[in-house]
């Protein structure tokens, strides 16, 4: 499940590697800090998300993973402050980067996305303007996010381009999002998301709808991000080998409730809960064993 | 789907409105209280209770002069919208099936029908033709046609395009079983709509033109013929327009509410199928058991 | 994917120049295909219009010489029309007369039809680019509003609002408006033409309520498709995907909602156009102006038939100059994809 290593040695000057990260330094503000966040649908006044709690810190990885409707999908947008209509916290608290969201004006958010927390989805087709070729695209959030000039921007979109390992990057800038794969176009979203270089980046289902290969290779994309720029990262997931491969912790989600919480490794070789143990059970046939196999072996 | 248009509140309301003008347009010059030809020296006068509405600038009782118009006006928009129905549905259909050349002039004939202006085109063929309305609103039903055209070309592709469509054409039924079977329900709604907004067009256009005293003989009375008239007399009877302006608005405002009804109904089918579509995207795309999807 | 394309030698110039051509090949290629259209429109149109004369059985020697007049001074006036000629010979004198910009001459009076359309088409062109103008302005204030606050009493009453103008016919705005504001409080005349050239004042005074009678057709559709438009775009995913990017709302709305949406609006308004023409007939009677839709209604009540043909030709040429700027708008806004065929 890696790609070519001669592949991630191109064209990586878009994003500058941060400084080392420091995982469980006391210090530094966790990168997302999330704290027994509770989301209510207030049309129908009902809790949905009974009690969220996570820590994120730089170079991390949290793994999220439940069902549809588990309310990880949700939990994401809270932090992101895009809530649908009718929805909102009604508990807990979510901090980016030392901030507190509660309450943070529609100027305070536009600043703090894509400069400090930013995501990709599934379908990324529908989350790329269809009428804008996509070079633009990533050159108007550089021009906005970073100040630079048009002719500037257009340099960097390129770059970014490449750093997110796309060939011919200058042909694809130009291209409208119907012109492209599927594929191409999640490592697309994944430059827009990283161009303003955030520090927390929230991939929901970013590899649902690919096919095989294509998911791992955006899979070792966000890993080798993450290594490059300290990125911290959420990766939502129905799909515990997803999870299995890339996250620290995991958090296994079903209804709106946290079922179990811990390092991944624990989690996939200890389920406590009875839901993890049959999500676990579902997926061996899909090769999740895989990642169990040898650790068992180690053991 | 009529049921379902009438379990609309402006569905109902909608037609009861429509059903009102249709009994005025059978029964008005019945219901007249007085000969709407027949002047009066009482010119000119406001409402009172020998003339409800007033008189017009010869005396005319000005109701009755509204209800025996009315026949005008209904009698010519449903032949603007029969005309129109029937001229541009069959093609709009068969463009699907019979092959690319129909298809081609067909299009090109409604890319003509579009640009001319019709309003111009029935002034000029009331003109040359003689003086009827008749001819007017068969012209006119030809030029809005390509509404119908498209309305139903669309649909129609849509539904060709369906796999039970194909399976069914595959599995040896006929072109006209099929159409009969499985096109005409996802076609009829749009055209309803389409059918509905038409009455409405055809309206302002019969009012239009008898306003300009176009396709009737002067002492006959229309709607239009009625506010052209009071145009004269604005600085006496500032009042007099109102009664047959709002007769017409309210006419063209159910036909339009009728087809915002259909539409409503309709784009429920459309929406529940769209909703389908995902569901069964989302089944696809998840491996682990969910039976519900919701607002994760 | 195609790999095709030559590597650019800079990034900047392979890409403003690609992007300048293919908005230029773009150009060319909606222009070549309105012609395409265009042309036919044009013959079978004209064909028609040219038939009516045959159809009707008028002829100049009625309005010339009245009903009473001998078989053979009516023969003797066809002859010097030329009318005695085969239909086809006609019509092709006729159109290649037309291609020339020459219309005839009217019947009643002899004069030029061309120059008599062109002295109404100044004074109808005015009202109809005006009320287009308070048409898209109005009607984009409002969609825009009601869509940025869906289901508010803001929405609610615009929405009402344009249910209720969507309604009147141009005619009745018309009277209404000249009841109110010329008759009733006296703030514009209720008649009558001043050009331009004598200046600015007079000549929106004149037009104002004309235009406005026109333009509320255009104010309630541009407002309804544009809200109906912009509401579906702000559900769109790439909304969100520019929102999480970290971009303002307000840039949001301009390069992204409003550039998607914006295109159903731009079509209304081509299809609204013949429509504006076909009303001038209308309003230009309640106003008292003698422009091209008062020429055309007198011209037909009089049974000119070359004229009537003249009016006929130039609003097509009208409505087909109007779709093809509309086309190269909308080309500009949305990709080759978008648009469907």
């Amino acid at each position: 499940m890696t790609a070519p290593s001669h592949r991630s040695t191109t064209g990586n000057t878009a994003l500058a590697p941060a400084p080392a990260p420091a995982p469980g330094s006391a210090t530094a503000p966790p990168a997302l800090l999330v704290r027994d966040l509770r989301i209510s649908d207030l049309a129908q006044d009902r809790e949905i998300v009974h009690g969220v709690s996570f820590t994120l810190t730089p170079g991390r990885t949290v793994g999220i993973v439940g069902e549809s409707g588990s309310g990880k999908t949700l939990t994401c947008r809270a932090a992101l402050g895009i809530l649908p209509d009718h929805f909102a916290v009604t508990g807990g608290s979510v901090e980016i980067a030392g901030t507190d969201v509660a309450g943070l004006t529609t100027r305070r958010w536009t600043a703090l996305r894509g400069s400090t927390i930013s995501a990709v989805f599934q379908d990324p087709a529908s989350y790329l303007n269809p009428s804008i070729p996509v070079g633009a695209q990533l050159a108007e959030v550089v021009r906005v996010k970073l100040g630079l000039r048009r002719r500037a921007a257009r340099a960097q979109a390129v770059e970014l381009l490449r750093a997110v390992r796309l060939r011919d990057a200058e042909v694809v800038a130009r291209q409208y999002p119907h012109e492209l794969s599927g594929g191409m176009l999640q490592r697309v979203l994944i430059a827009a998301a990283v161009a303003a270089e955030p520090r927390v980046l929230i991939a929901d289902e970013a590899t649902t709808a690919l096919d095989v290969t294509v998911q791992a290779e955006i899979l070792d994309l966000l890993a080798d991000l993450r290594e490059r720029t300290g990125l911290a990262l959420v990766v939502v997931s129905h799909d515990l080998a997803v999870v299995a491969q890339l996250c620290d912790e995991v958090l296994v989600m079903r209804q709106g409730e946290v079922v179990e919480q811990g390092p991944t490794r624990t989690v996939l070789h200890a389920p406590r809960h009875a839901y993890t143990r049959l999500l676990i059970s579902e997926h061996e046939s899909y090769g999740l064993e895989k990642f169990l196999t040898p650790k068992e072996t180690a053991r | 789907m009529v049921r379902r248009v009438l379990a609309l509140t402006s569905g109902r309301i909608a037609v009861a409105v429509l059903l009102v003008i249709a009994l005025l347009a059978l029964l008005g010059p019945l219901l007249a209280p007085q000969n709407p030809l027949a002047g009066s020296d009482n010119a000119l006068a406001t409402a009172s209770g020998a003339h409800w509405l007033g008189t017009d600038y010869l005396g005319r009782d000005v109701l009755s002069r509204l209800l025996d118009g009315s026949r005008v006006s209904v009698l010519g928009s449903l032949e603007v919208a029969v005309t129109a129905l029937v001229v541009g549905t069959l093609p709009g259909i068969l463009s699907v099936y019979l092959g690319r050349t129909f298809e081609w002039v067909t299009l090109r004939l409604t890319d003509t029908l579009v640009a001319l202006p019709f309003l111009l085109f029935a002034v000029a063929v009331i003109a040359l033709l003689g003086n009827g309305l008749t001819q007017a609103m068969l012209v006119t039903g030809v030029l809005v046609s390509p509404l119908f055209y498209r309305v139903s070309r669309a649909a129609t592709l849509a539904v060709a395009r369906a796999p039970y469509v194909e399976a069914a054409l595959i599995s040896g039924a006929s072109l006209g079983w099929t159409v009969r079977k499985h096109v005409w329900g996802k076609v009829l709604p749009p055209i309803a709509v389409a059918l509905a907004q038409t009455v409405g067009t055809g309206f302002v256009i019969v009012s239009s033109l008898t306003f300009l005293g176009i396709g009737v003989q002067p002492p006959a009375p229309t709607w239009g013929g009625l506010l052209a008239s009071d145009l004269g007399y604005l600085d006496q009877r500032p009042w007099g327009p109102l009664a047959p302006a709002l007769l017409i608005m309210i006419t063209v405002w159910a036909c339009n509410l009728l087809a915002d009804a259909i539409r409503d109904v309709y784009g429920q089918a459309g929406r529940a199928l769209d909703n389908d579509r995902k569901a069964r995207a989302h089944h696809l795309a998840r491996t682990a058991p969910a039976p519900t999807g919701g607002a994760s | 994917m195609t790999t095709t394309a030559p590597p650019a030698p800079g990034w900047h110039r392979g890409v403003t120049g690609t992007r300048a051509g293919r908005t230029v090949a773009r150009g060319v290629a909606i222009v070549g295909r309105s012609v395409a259209v265009f042309v036919p429109v044009f013959l079978v149109a004209t064909f028609v219009t040219f038939a009516l004369r045959s159809l009707s059985g008028l002829s100049p020697a009625r309005i010339q010489l009245g009903e009473s007049a001998t078989p053979q001074a009516v023969a003797q006036v066809e002859a010097e029309w030329g009318l005695d000629r085969p239909f086809l010979v006609q019509y092709g004198d006729w159109f290649a007369g037309v291609l020339r910009g020459d219309l005839g001459t009217s019947w009643t009076n002899g004069a030029d039809i061309s120059t008599l359309i062109g002295l109404g088409l100044s004074v109808s062109l005015s009202i109809a680019l005006f009320a287009l103008l308070i048409g898209v302005v109005a009607g984009f204030a409002l969609g825009t509003a009601a869509a940025l606050r869906p289901a508010t009493w803001l929405d609610r009453s615009v929405t009402g609002f344009v249910t209720v103008i969507s309604v009147m016919p141009a005619f009745v705005v018309g009277i209404l408006l000249v009841t109110v504001f010329a008759v009733g409080l006296g703030l514009f005349p209720s008649a009558g033409y001043a050009p331009a050239e004598q200046g600015i004042g007079p000549w929106l005074a004149h037009i104002t309520l004309p235009a406005l009678a026109l333009s509320l057709d255009v104010v309630a559709d541009v407002a309804r498709q544009l809200r109906s438009s912009l509401i579906a775009a702000y559900r769109e995913n790439y909304v969100t995907g520019a929102l999480v990017r970290g971009l303002s709302p307000r840039r949001v709305f301009f390069t992204h909602v409003l550039r998607n949406g914006i295109g159903p609006a731009l079509a209304t308004l081509g299809l609204k156009f013949p429509a504006l023409v076909g009303a001038s007939v209308v309003t230009e009677w309640i106003f008292g102006l003698q422009g091209f839709g008062r020429f055309a209604n007198d011209s037909a009540q009089t049974g000119d038939v070359p004229a009537v043909q003249g009016v006929l030709v130039v609003s097509i040429v009208l409505v087909v100059t109007f779709n093809l700027v509309v086309n190269l708008m909308l080309a500009r806004v949305t990709p080759a994809s978008q648009r469907g065929v």
